[in-house]
């Protein structure tokens, strides 16, 4: 079934994608993801030493701070900062520097709906940046889903029009130099998992199913377009100080 | 407590010492001459009244909205001004998230005082409806990266950010005339603000030495020198504020000798902002006529046993 959207894109057309890293002098790591006019930027300073009051010191912490556009911080912004935490937890290895804390720090630059995949993605960017060490990567994606059909990376308009939507982030995929080297769970290769799901509204289990499927197509898309930033830049990486 | 003095950067003794000695031969350890500014770069972002400012490694990012409210009971025919700086704890290791500290009130009241008593903006053309609607300009500083000298480079932002936004047009209706209609983008272009004059802020920084003075302190200089001054003046010629807080005392010939420099750079400053502003000016116009959007978009293919999406 064809869709009608606004600035002309199919269904399953994300919004032109672009990154940065290492954009600001004073943080360890920073990065910024655009996806269409949303544009975001994450900082990332750690391991710092010593954790906070009411987390297990024989870990490692992680601590986010989102900073709106405009406007004080909300119920809203916590509770991004909340799934962005569990959502990096989840990805860094906390063994490894123990009683430490990393903050990673989110400023919206511009909010035109994929707000929250957008953060995940450029907190992720930000921590390779830093040199965090981490399991794999999270790739996130938005997808609004209606009686059958699925639209990939809605816009700020097509969120509030559309009655549900899901914010979905699943492992990115591995690229292993022996033949049966990609990490599997349980028989299953690990970029089939998912890390984290928001969803907005009601929609049907065969919806959210759909859903699912879309977003981990689009995620091979997104990881092959991280993987490819990442390794220019470090290619050419030739700054000065 | 500990925790919170481990991260705070300090310099060291010898790095002190190297920046004071280089400067007692007018060296700085940024290879710039004592009265040399850094180079600034003005960028905006997509919607109208957001600007990114670069000055060497300081990086600023400001936002203007505003919102119709009720004007103050003694100001019943003005709108309102208000600036929020935000010390992002991306800035700086230093920053802690939550209340402003002494640094960002001190640097949201210099702005505040160039910006609203010299009437650089016009608030009586910002009255809808007298005693009852006027527009409240917010202007929100956002500093993203301290390579020092922040009050000079939030200032140019909050500048810019006033000088590309654009507010609503609103009219009176109702049966009375006492109902304002805000007027939708798509429906009437909205308007600039009106803007007299740029007021722009200038810091110098004093050292021990009396004779010493540099223009643009960078995050290490500001560590080692004794004394700070900010002037705000404009391409005019007029002092809309001077702020020196405490620090070395300085004698009047170098205050003169300040506010001279401040005057030039300022006129420089202030073409910059103007000719950054009218390049936005233009890219704006441009893209109000209709075009079809470029396809940069990616395409996600289906699984295979599916048809393939296009």
């Amino acid at each position: 079934m064809e869709v009608d959207r606004e600035d002309g894109r199919t269904q399953n057309q994300l919004r032109p994608l672009a990154c940065s890293r290492n954009i600001l002098h004073r943080a360890h790591g920073s990065a910024s993801w655009s996806q269409g006019d949303t544009k975001v930027l994450a900082a990332v300073y750690g391991p710092k030493a010593g954790t906070k009051k009411n987390e297990n010191p024989e870990k490692a912490c992680i601590e986010v701070i989102w900073k709106p556009k405009t406007g004080q911080t909300g119920k809203q912004e916590k509770e991004y900062e909340m799934i962005l935490k569990r959502t990096l937890l989840s990805i860094c290895i906390l063994t490894v520097n123990p009683n430490t804390t990393t903050s990673i720090i989110i400023q919206v630059v511009n909010d035109d709906g994929a707000l929250l995949p957008s953060a995940i993605n450029a907190a992720c960017l930000a921590l390779v940046d830093a040199g965090i060490p981490m399991k794999h990567l999270a790739i996130a994606i938005c997808c609004v889903a209606k009686s059958g059909y699925v639209i990939l990376d809605p816009t700020k308009l097509e969120e509030q029009k559309m009655k549900a939507f899901a914010y979905l982030v699943f492992p990115n995929s591995v690229h292993s130099v022996l033949p049966e080297g990609s990490l599997s769970v349980q028989g299953e290769p690990i970029e089939h998992g998912i890390i984290t799901s928001v969803t907005h509204g009601t929609m049907s289990v065969d919806d959210y199913f759909y859903c699912l499927d879309r977003g981990r197509a689009a995620s091979v898309k997104l990881s092959d377009f991280l993987r490819r930033s990442l390794q220019q830049h470090s290619t050419d990486s030739s700054k000065a100080g | 407590m500990e925790g919170r003095l481990a991260n705070s950067w300090r310099l060291t003794v010898n790095d002190k010492n190297f920046i004071k000695t280089a400067l007692l031969s007018e060296i700085r350890i940024d290879g710039r001459k004592p009265y040399e500014y850094r180079k600034i770069a003005i960028k905006f972002g997509r919607e109208d009244g957001s600007s990114e400012v670069q000055l060497g490694q300081t990086h600023v990012m400001g936002i203007v909205t505003a919102q119709l409210v009720q004007p103050y009971r003694d100001r019943p025919k003005e709108g309102i001004l208000s600036i929020y700086t935000e010390f992002s704890p991306m800035a700086d290791p230093s920053f802690e998230p939550g209340r402003p500290g002494e640094l960002a009130v001190e640097l949201g009241r210099i702005i505040d005082r160039g910006l609203r008593e010299s009437r650089s903006v016009d608030t009586e053309s910002l009255c809808v409806l007298a005693g009852k609607f006027v527009w409240a300009i917010r202007i929100d500083l956002h500093i993203l990266d301290n390579g020092g000298n922040l009050v000079d480079a939030a200032n140019i932002a909050a500048l810019a950010a006033l000088l590309t936004f654009r507010r609503p047009e609103c009219s009176l209706g109702g049966e009375d005339g006492q109902e304002v209609i805000v007027h939708p983008p798509e429906i009437r272009e909205p308007l600039p603000l009106t803007v007299h004059h740029l007021p722009i802020a200038i810091t110098f920084g004093f050292f021990s030495n009396e004779s010493i003075l540099v223009i643009d302190p960078t995050h290490n200089e500001e560590a080692v020198m004794s004394g700070r001054m900010t002037t705000t003046v404009n391409a005019n010629g007029d002092i809309c504020a001077i702020q020196k807080a405490g620090g070395e005392g300085v004698p009047q010939r170098v205050i003169m000798q300040c506010l001279q420099l401040a005057t030039a750079k300022a006129v420089g400053i202030t073409k910059q902002i103007k000719e950054a502003v009218e390049v936005y000016n233009t890219e704006r116009a441009l893209r109000k006529i209709k075009r079809h959007p470029t396809s940069t978009s990616v395409n996600v293919r289906e699984k295979q046993n599916q048809s393939i999406g296009k």
